[in-house]
């Protein structure tokens, strides 16, 4: 009986040491964490609409009558980009499933309706193909399209004005992300109201 | 002196990648780049000695029949710690290493170290081993992103060493490229360490 006290015991005192400094380190780290996510999501956001100079999330209203509809199931955020006051675009967070599992993509979109640019986020994609979408190569021929057409992806060939082309052996992570890309295109126009 | 012997040790005669063959699990993983291979071998470095101090500072009264949890919780507590801090001042490397970082738990060559080392080595040589262990690993992991991200992306660090006109040999940067790496990177080892004892 002495025996399972002292060995139960030693384990509880190692394990309460361990947990205080893990506490200790938390507390230390927490603040600096949550800055850094924030960062990098306005940093997203700024990217692919660079003339805004502010963001604001969407608020829950409009965001719930949104993603009441089960079209727009990629979409997890919607903010509105503003420039001196004014609305001047969308920047619609989408989180389509690729190949090895979800992408995150933000899409910037004007008010008019072209796309400004996209950014290709967190993914667990294959590096040398799949992992290529989040090139400037691949992310650069959505700026431009607008939201009257779907973008579709072809695999070989030379893109007409609704298409891109997928990344080199990564169709799938390609469709995945103009998936993404379509959602937040439509759940744009749908806010304009146009 | 005892502590360089014990530090050298993990550098080349028994190197935890290329010897020991410890650890391949996040080795063929993460060697897809030379930024990878490095920050991983960082941070396991970082656990290992953390772990080789905590454990040889009390492994008199570790019981016997309790010490490979007592190890574990150890070794778990600085993987967190370590990717805390990761994820604090380098988002990055976090974003690169991913899953990988809390991964480091069960690097067989931690667990390795504190079973075979540190449990029965002063504080000091437990630390020189963790030391030398870690860099012998990290260098290890950077030989085979280097050959892995030159070959495999025309890529070094991210910067591209090749024209537009090379096509990278993709198959470099999938498993069977990392296994083909491995292998032919121990076979290397041996060879040039067999011909400096001659």
């Amino acid at each position: 009986m002495r025996d399972y006290i002292r060995l139960a015991g030693i384990l509880l005192l190692v394990c309460v040491v361990m947990a205080a400094s893990l506490g200790y380190t938390n507390a230390i780290t927490y603040d600096r964490i949550q800055e850094q996510i924030i960062k990098a999501n306005d940093e997203a956001r700024k990217e692919v609409l660079p003339d805004a100079d502010a963001f604001e999330i969407l608020d829950d209203n409009a965001f719930s009558e949104i993603k009441s509809n089960g079209k727009y199931n990629f979409v997890t955020e919607i903010y509105t980009a503003k420039a001196g006051g004014n609305v001047v675009g969308y920047a619609v967070k989408a989180v389509p499933k690729g190949f090895g599992g979800t992408i995150d993509v933000v899409v910037g979109i004007g008010t008019d309706g072209i796309i400004q640019g996209i950014k290709v986020g967190n993914n667990t994609e294959t590096p040398g193909l799949g992992k290529n979408s989040a090139t400037p190569k691949f992310q650069n021929q959505f700026k431009g399209k607008a939201w009257d057409n779907t973008i579709n992806v072809i695999k070989s060939g030379t893109p007409k004005d609704n298409e891109i082309a997928a990344v080199s052996g990564a169709t799938i992570t390609s469709r995945a992300v103009t998936d993404g890309v379509n959602q937040a295109l439509e759940a744009a126009k749908k806010l304009s109201g146009k | 002196m005892n502590l360089w012997k014990d530090f050298s040790n993990g550098l080349i005669k028994e190197n935890p990648t290329f010897r020991l063959v410890l650890g391949t699990c996040p080795t063929l993983a993460v060697t897809t780049a030379v930024f990878n291979g490095i920050g991983m071998g960082i941070a396991a470095a970082a656990v290992l000695i953390g772990s080789n101090l905590i454990i040889s500072l009390i492994k008199k009264i570790v019981p016997n029949e309790v010490r490979i949890p007592i190890y574990i919780v150890v070794i778990a507590t600085f993987t967190t710690i370590v990717q805390m801090l990761i994820q604090a001042f380098s988002p990055a490397l976090d974003k690169s290493l991913g899953i990988y970082i809390p991964l480091i738990v069960v690097n067989c060559i931690i667990i390795a170290r504190a079973e075979a080392f540190a449990a029965k080595n002063p504080v000091a040589n437990s630390i020189m081993d963790g030391l030398g262990m870690g860099i012998g690993f990290t260098v290890a992991l950077t030989i085979i992103s280097s050959v892995r991200e030159i070959l495999g992306a025309g890529t070094f660090l991210g910067m591209p060493l090749f024209g537009e006109a090379f096509e990278p040999f993709l198959i470099m940067i999938l498993p069977p490229g990392g296994f083909l790496v491995f292998g032919l990177s121990i076979a290397a080892f041996n060879k040039i360490t067999s011909l400096r004892k001659s």
